[in-house]
């Protein structure tokens, strides 16, 4: 019964390349639930396939049960938010957002009534004889949106909503689609390429690379346990330190041998074996850097190196420290910034650390996975 | 705006310069002449052909004529007739050329184009020797049945639409895909989306959508069409006559200069309509986007 | 297409009976020209006779005429690129009134009726008492084709940028040498396309001429009509059309070959 909207086993081609392969997994009803993934990775393919417009090679999709494989666009109870909004040149917003219950055939009465209840949920009821032509960005979104509510979708579709605003308005409209969310209830699939707007949105997300759903979690588990290297570096930053299990210490920790930085602390977040091959994702902001060695503690790893970049932005400052032929990204956030001890700088000798617990040990690694960092490592990882 | 910002004196003088060839010809070569025909239809017809001295309403009132008002409505409704049909044809056509990859799309226009470079006239004639009595179409038709050994395809109403619509549905077909090329397609799946059929929403945005286009295309085919005059005088016969074959046998058989001056201003009267009503059309729209600059040359 | 045809099967269906309506008595006419029945209704056999018959002095009419047709198409084209041209580069360059009014007077040709506009020059000539000769058509000629090769020029101008004239200046270009050297290189393809356009419209205009011209004096289109009158010399005109139908397509083919490898470098 939770199993609201189910994607089983869908493959779509074109000729040779392979757009989405095998997907298979299950929406829950009320959930914002986010595909994100690069462009190209199959996310608006999928989503093309639940509004109708593509139909898969393989496999189903169902709604409550009900098999929408076959079924031509108009007849899905889904309705879709177009990347560039889609609205109709030639009409007023308020037959545009009308257009969906006059093709239901619904009384004049009915239409308006509804319209007016968008126009108002959205707070666009001033601009509603106006074409789309004549109002802002972000208002057209909010129209795109009420377009595609007033019907009453089971599930609301948006393909990269936001993508044709800019930072600021972007962020309001997150929030405010969120609060739409909670007011109307239904269940949404977000497409994004966006790692911030899904993290910002979602309820779960579902990271995809090459027609291939690679992981599906709340946003804190994809951001704290990416399964794999492309996971951990599309979503956020990160360090990825490679080397071998040394000595399984106990149930809950190994010692591992990283290449030219020396001996770590690891958490098992998966049984290791001794000789075995690791790659650690280690998040930036879980480094804490200091001038001086910090007080030694079994559960804490720490390295010295020199400090080779500095990066001041704001809120925090990030710093890239080599450490033997690796160089470490490191974050440090400002509380109190001018009143704050003497900081590290450039060419200065500064202490790494951090809890064993926080690294993530990651199942698979792919070297071009590096070229999604902030900074990629200056030669091969 | 400030479009009127003073110009510099040599700026001033260079546009004259490029304006003037161009302007000075079509004023003394079109815009007078065309003037003329109004002015020469008050003249009374010369002893051996050609004006009189004076001035005369002669040639007007002959226009009460019963059978020009006649031939007047025929050219109208034959028009419009061929018009509707054209577009009827042009929207589909423009749809998938709109929707074709690169390369079918410069297929198709250039199959659109290319019977649009050969000879009018031969165009027209091949279309007389099909429906010729003894030519292919009626043959076969009779054979089967489907007409009796006395029908004629040719020399009627009938043909001159039939031929019309042939010569001028790439008319149609070219503004209406100028206007798909730019057409955004995704309207149509939002559409889809909200429930609409794809014939309906074909009727509700794609047909919108490309208005321009459609406006354009009416302007391009119902003009030439009511100043036909190939047409209806290679297939039309006595019953399929238009007001351009009656101007032809004014000048041509009676030598009545005014007469035809006459018939030729009612011509133009006709035509201007829809011109005038595909300005104004514009116009309101160019008002209703607001400040985008009533720019005449695009 | 296969694509095409399966998600929009109504318009690949109407595109393709519009194709068919375009080409079928094309087609009938090209298949007649071989056929040695002289009224084309039924099929006795393939034959070269009519083209005999279009090649012997039978027919020299019909090549004077073709020359005649050949030389006002190409003093009309000509004269039209210049004009049309620098009409052009004044209707992009400047936004006046004076070029609201000479768009109004470059526009209005192209939608007017072929006969309006013959029996006004017509009358033109009548009333200034000019002899309706050679000239007096290639006049009427350069008049309607003007306006195409303006409309030509200006789409490709619409695309020009304007600063490539300012570089040339910067560079030490005088006036002249940016016109010779920079402008009418880039507008170059408009020019032509504007020219051809102009030269086909001349080559085929039969109303225009048929009012205009006085006795004497037969292009090719007017030598065809006078020609359509006669049913006995239809097979000859079949002919005819053929080879005009294989030259236009041949031109076609090689100015859509030419365009594409100079768009391909």
């Amino acid at each position: 019964m939770s199993e609201f909207l189910v994607f089983d086993g869908v493959t779509k081609r074109f000729g040779d390349f392979v757009a989405v392969r095998e997907a298979s997994f299950a929406i829950e009803k009320g959930e914002i639930f986010a595909l994100l993934g690069p462009s190209g990775c199959g996310k608006t393919t999928l989503l093309r396939m639940l509004a109708g417009f593509i139909e898969p090679d393989e496999g189903r999709i169902l709604i409550e049960g009900e098999d929408i494989t076959k079924l031509p666009p108009e007849r899905r109870p889904v309705n879709t938010v177009f990347q560039s909004y889609a609205l109709f040149p030639h009409l007023t917003i308020r037959d545009n957002i009308g257009f969906g219950l006059k093709m239901a055939k619904r009384p004049k009465s009915e239409i308006d009534s509804e319209v007016d209840r968008m126009l108002d949920l959205v707070d666009l009821t001033e601009h509603g004889d106006k074409k789309p032509d004549r109002i802002s960005g972000g208002q057209k979104q909010r129209v795109a949106i009420a377009r595609a509510l007033v019907n009453k979708p089971r599930v609301l579709l948006l393909d990269e909503p936001l993508a044709a605003l800019d930072l600021k308005l972007r962020q309001r409209l997150l929030v405010e689609l969120d609060d739409i969310h909670d007011e109307v209830g239904i269940t949404f699939l977000y497409v994004t390429h966006d790692q911030t707007e899904a993290m910002a949105i979602s309820d779960r997300i579902a990271v995809m690379q090459r027609g291939t759903l690679e992981q599906i979690g709340t946003p804190a588990e994809i951001y704290e346990a990416p399964v794999n290297s492309f996971v951990a570096a599309f979503i956020g930053d990160t360090n990825f330190l490679r080397g071998k299990v040394v000595t399984a210490t106990d149930e809950e920790y190994s010692q591992a041998e990283i290449e030219g930085v020396g001996e770590i602390r690891l958490f098992n977040d998966r049984p290791l074996k001794p000789g075995e091959e690791i790659a650690l994702s280690l998040r930036p902001e879980k480094i804490r850097i200091e001038s001086h060695a910090p007080p030694t503690d079994p559960g804490l790893n720490a390295i010295e190196g020199i400090v080779e970049d500095v990066i001041y932005l704001g809120s925090m400052t990030r710093y890239w420290v080599r450490v033997g032929d690796q160089r470490i990204a490191a974050e440090r956030q400002h509380s109190r910034y001018l009143l704050d001890e003497k900081l590290p700088s450039w060419k200065d000798r500064v202490w790494l650390s951090w809890r064993a617990d926080d690294g993530c040990v990651l199942s698979d690694f792919a070297v071009e996975d590096t070229e999604l960092l902030s900074i990629p490592p200056d030669e091969e990882g | 705006m400030s479009e009127l910002r003073r110009k510099t004196n040599p700026e001033r003088r260079a546009e004259w310069w490029t304006t003037l060839p161009s302007a000075g010809w079509l004023l003394i070569f079109f815009a007078i002449p065309t003037l003329l025909i109004v002015v020469m239809s008050f003249k009374p017809a010369g002893p051996y052909g050609g004006f009189g001295e004076g001035w005369s309403l002669k040639a007007w009132v002959d226009m009460g004529n019963p059978s020009y008002p006649t031939v007047l409505w025929r050219t109208i409704r034959l028009s419009l007739a061929a018009t509707l049909i054209c577009i009827a044809l042009g929207l589909p056509v423009g749809f998938l050329l709109g929707r074709s990859d690169a390369k079918t799309r410069s297929i198709l226009l250039l199959l659109v184009v290319v019977p649009f470079w050969t000879n009018f006239l031969i165009r027209v004639y091949a279309w007389k020797v099909l429906l010729h009595p003894s030519g292919f179409f009626r043959e076969t038709l009779v054979s089967f049945g489907v007409i009796g050994e006395n029908t004629l395809l040719l020399y009627n109403e009938w043909a001159v639409l039939l031929v019309m619509v042939y010569a001028y549905v790439p008319f149609a077909i070219l503004p209406i895909y100028a206007s798909a090329e730019k057409f955004d397609f995704a309207l149509l799946d939002a559409a889809r989306d909200l429930g609409a059929s794809s014939i309906r929403a074909f009727w509700l945005v794609f047909v919108p959508g490309v208005s321009r286009g459609v406006m354009a295309a009416v302007v391009m085919v119902l003009i030439p069409a009511l100043g036909s005059y190939i047409i209806p005088e290679l297939v039309g016969g006595p019953t399929g006559e238009m007001i351009g074959n009656k101007i032809a046998q004014r000048v041509f058989i009676d030598r009545n200069w005014p007469h035809a001056a006459a018939l030729a201003t009612v011509l133009m009267i006709v035509t201007l309509l829809p011109v005038l009503f595909a300005f104004a059309q514009e116009k309101r729209e160019s008002i209703a986007v607001g400040k985008k600059g009533g720019d005449a040359s695009s | 297409m296969s694509s095409l045809r399966a998600r929009h099967p109504i318009a690949v269906f109407a595109t393709a009976v519009a194709l068919l309506f375009l080409y079928f008595p094309i087609l009938v006419l090209v298949l007649n020209s071989f056929n040695a029945s002289r009224y084309g209704a039924s099929w006795e056999g393939w034959s070269m006779r009519w083209y005999q018959l279009l090649f012997s002095n039978h027919s020299r009419d019909i090549w004077q005429s073709l020359r005649l047709s050949l030389v006002i198409g190409v003093v009309a084209s000509v004269v039209s690129m210049v004009f049309g041209t620098i009409a052009a580069w004044a209707l992009n360059r400047y936004r006046t009134r004076l070029q609201q009014a000479h768009f109004g007077l470059i526009y209005l040709p192209i939608v007017a009726p072929d006969i309006l506009m013959g029996i006004s020059l017509a009358i033109f000539f009548v009333t200034l008492n000019v002899e309706r000769n050679l000239w007096a058509i290639t006049v009427a000629h350069i008049t309607f084709c003007i306006s195409y090769v303006a409309l030509a020029v200006l789409a490709r101008l619409q695309d020009f940028d304007g600063l490539v004239v300012d570089a040339a200046r910067d560079l030490g270009a005088n006036r002249w040498q940016t016109i010779v050297r920079v402008v009418v290189p880039l507008l170059a393809p408009g020019i032509l396309a504007g020219g051809l356009l102009a030269f086909t419209l001349s080559i085929d205009d039969f109303v225009i001429t048929f009012f205009v011209k006085g006795v004497g004096f037969d292009t090719l289109p007017l030598k065809i009509y006078s020609m359509t009158k006669h049913t006995k010399e239809m097979p000859v005109i079949n002919a005819l059309s053929t080879l005009l139908l294989t030259f236009t397509f041949a031109s076609v083919w090689w100015i859509q070959r030419l365009t594409r490898t100079r768009s391909a470098t």
